[in-house]
């Protein structure tokens, strides 16, 4: 087991063909009119670093870039959140394997399209997380390195160590805690928010225009960042993604407070496999389990 | 007149304003980050890194009351906030970045309307800042015309000495009187050599052709070039010491209640939506040209100062990866050309 996973390990040479390869094809269909626009990465002005970039110009192509700080799900900019993106026309959108859930997910929610999207995959060996060179704890654990059903994958992958749980062992951890550490737990976490919603805003799933927790008239939960609002706000969000959440982590990496946003998130997932045997964002799907009453579903939780 | 001051000497300093009663307000660790915070004691000092979120909230809280109102049958009563209850206060350990934005932040919170929650607790608060020894690539106080031992809003300033310990520079009265009042723990600087100062990277933006272009350029496709990404989130304007909207929101029920004032962020897709349902700023790229026109075009006209102090948070904390650093050496190009 490999508890320092790095990313630096992973042989540059990786991510240069892929680049290569996400180029070549943003080209391709930008030249031949297939798509308005390719939603991607290209690098940032700091060393190492790289951003969302929406590029319509075939010539800009070579601006896309694949590296391991290509965090963002791009999904994000699909979604009618994100309208004026949508408005350029057919679009392309490079894809890592968990990038792909949230797709699918949105497919099954009628927010996309299959067909209306040109989706490139690319190979992903593992992205870092907040300590620049360190594997993002989602992807120690990674199921999907490589995307499926894509119109095209690049890249390859590399022979990976067996890398250190992380994300498991922390909710090993916070499911050995009794309910009131628990409530300790997350009051403590929570009572750091600051409100800015950055975790709302990288999520693919909160495309809601009018969401529950701006509402003033009347208010709904209290806007202000002081322990009860913040705690009915994360229960909120918590609640309105379970079993639709596809696990991409963006809200964790957001937030610029610290809180392990996804550990929540990834307790509802668990919660919804075991109970309905159901997992978010590998099939379109209309209606997860908590959006859908059937006859044989289990009630024998009601008192 | 320079003093000097010992590290232990620091922190006994704390622990004396602490047990005088003050509120001393430092970076102290908090978790997987250091924040600003109170101390309890001289040890909690922690100045090592920049804290994640800025010095602002000394002033600025991140959420405060600023009336409570009760309804019975007899009416409506409402009871303002004592502002007397605001404690005499220390921020100490303050990086010149930080600490450079009260000053900035004064005008704007006394120009028309006075904010008296803002000011009471400018009035009551003595700055120690601290001069800057680490900058990392989202670093550029240099870029914005300050220094990492700027002491702009300073009223005590400490260098860090290569020996250990700290220069001791006297900016302002308040800050001699809080000298003398504790003269003991200081002694007369000796010709101690400093540490060598932080070091940020980017160079020097001209800042007069970066606002000319901004007079110019209200509608240009760099806004959509650079905002289409931006997600609409708080990070940066909750973590930019400058920064300072804010919402006021009544919060309680029919019987009684608090009005809040929190933190509010441009960025936000309703910040300026309308009763009537207009949004004047209805897409983000036109949201996030405000927030730079804000910072260096209408600030700088109407006050003569910047909203910028080059920490970096903003660039740090952008979860889409916006750099302002490397837009705004963008704009100074394109004000170049033009």
């Amino acid at each position: 087991m490999n508890n320092s996973a790095q990313t630096q390990s992973i042989d540059p040479a990786l991510y240069a063909t892929a680049t290569e390869a996400i180029r070549a094809e943003a080209k391709r269909v930008l030249e031949a009119g297939t798509v308005a626009a390719v939603v991607g990465w290209q690098a940032g002005r700091r060393k190492g670093s790289a951003l969302p970039a929406i590029v319509t110009d075939p010539t800009k192509a070579d601006t896309l870039v694949f590296s391991p700080a290509c965090v963002n799900n791009l999904a994000l900019y699909l979604t009618k959140a994100k309208k004026e993106i949508r408005q350029k026309g057919r679009l392309a959108i490079v894809v890592k394997g968990c990038d792909l859930r949230a797709l699918v997910g949105l497919m099954g929610e009628n927010q996309l399209k299959r067909e209306e999207l040109h989706i490139i995959g690319v190979v992903c060996p593992g992205v870092q997380g907040r300590g620049e060179a360190t594997m993002a704890a989602k992807c120690r654990e990674c199921a999907v390195h490589t995307p499926e059903g894509t119109d095209v994958t690049v890249g390859s992958l590399p022979d990976l160590p067996r890398f250190t749980p992380v994300e498991s062992e922390e909710l090993a951890r916070l499911e050995a805690m009794t309910p009131a550490e628990r409530w300790a737990f997350w009051k403590e976490h929570f009572a750091r928010c600051i409100r800015c919603y950055a975790c709302r805003q990288l999520c693919p799933f909160c495309y809601c225009e009018q969401c529950l927790c701006d509402r003033n008239r009347p208010q709904a939960v209290e806007t202000t960042p002081r322990p009860a609002g913040n705690m009915a706000w994360h229960i909120v969000r918590a609640m309105h993604l379970a079993g639709r959440c596809a696990g991409c982590a963006e809200c964790e990496r957001a937030c610029p407070m610290d809180i392990p946003l996804n550990l929540l998130n990834r307790k509802m997932a668990k919660e919804l496999k075991e109970l309905y045997g159901h997992e978010a964002g590998f099939e379109v799907q209309e209606k997860g389990p908590l959006a859908q009453y059937r006859e044989d579903d289990d009630q024998s939780f009601i008192k | 007149m320079a003093k000097s001051i010992s590290e232990q000497n620091l922190r006994l300093l704390i622990d004396a304003l602490v047990s005088e009663g003050k509120r001393v307000i430092g970076p102290r660790a908090a978790g997987t980050m250091t924040l600003y915070g109170p101390l309890t004691t001289g040890e909690e000092l922690s100045p090592g890194e920049l804290p994640r979120r800025s010095a602002k909230e000394c002033f600025f809280p991140l959420c405060e009351t600023i009336l409570a109102y009760e309804r019975d049958k007899e009416g409506v009563r409402v009871s303002d906030v004592d502002s007397c209850a605001i404690p005499e206060t220390v921020l100490i350990g303050a990086r010149p970045c930080d600490v450079a934005a009260a000053p900035v932040l004064d005008a704007v919170f006394s120009w028309d309307y006075r904010d008296e929650f803002f000011l009471e607790r400018r009035k009551k608060t003595t700055i120690i800042g601290l001069a800057c020894t680490k900058a990392d690539d989202a670093c550029f106080c240099t870029a914005v015309g300050l220094a990492p031992n700027d002491t702009k809003g300073s009223d005590l300033f400490l260098s860090p000495l290569k020996e250990g310990g700290y220069r001791c520079d006297v900016i302002t009265e308040k800050g001699e009187a809080l000298l003398a009042a504790h003269g003991p723990l200081f002694a007369d600087a000796a010709a101690a050599e400093p540490l060598p100062l932080a070091e940020p990277t980017l160079g020097k933006l001209d800042l007069e052709k970066i606002r000319s272009w901004l007079d110019l350029h209200f509608e240009d496709p760099l806004w959509e070039e650079i905002a289409e990404r931006c997600a609409g989130c708080g990070a940066c304007a909750f973590l930019c010491p400058a920064c300072h909207c804010f919402d006021i929101v009544d919060e309680g029920g029919e019987k009684k209640g608090v009005r809040r004032k929190s933190w509010d962020a441009c960025g936000f897709g309703k910040f300026t939506n309308h009763a009537s349902g207009h949004n004047p700023r209805d897409v983000q790229p036109s949201r996030y040209r405000n927030r730079i026109m804000h910072k260096f075009k209408y600030y700088v006209d109407k006050f003569g100062e910047r909203l910028c102090t080059g920490c970096g948070r903003c660039i740090r904390a952008c979860p889409v990866g916006i750099d302002i650093a490397a837009v705004l050496e963008e704009i100074d190009r394109k004000g170049a050309r033009d």
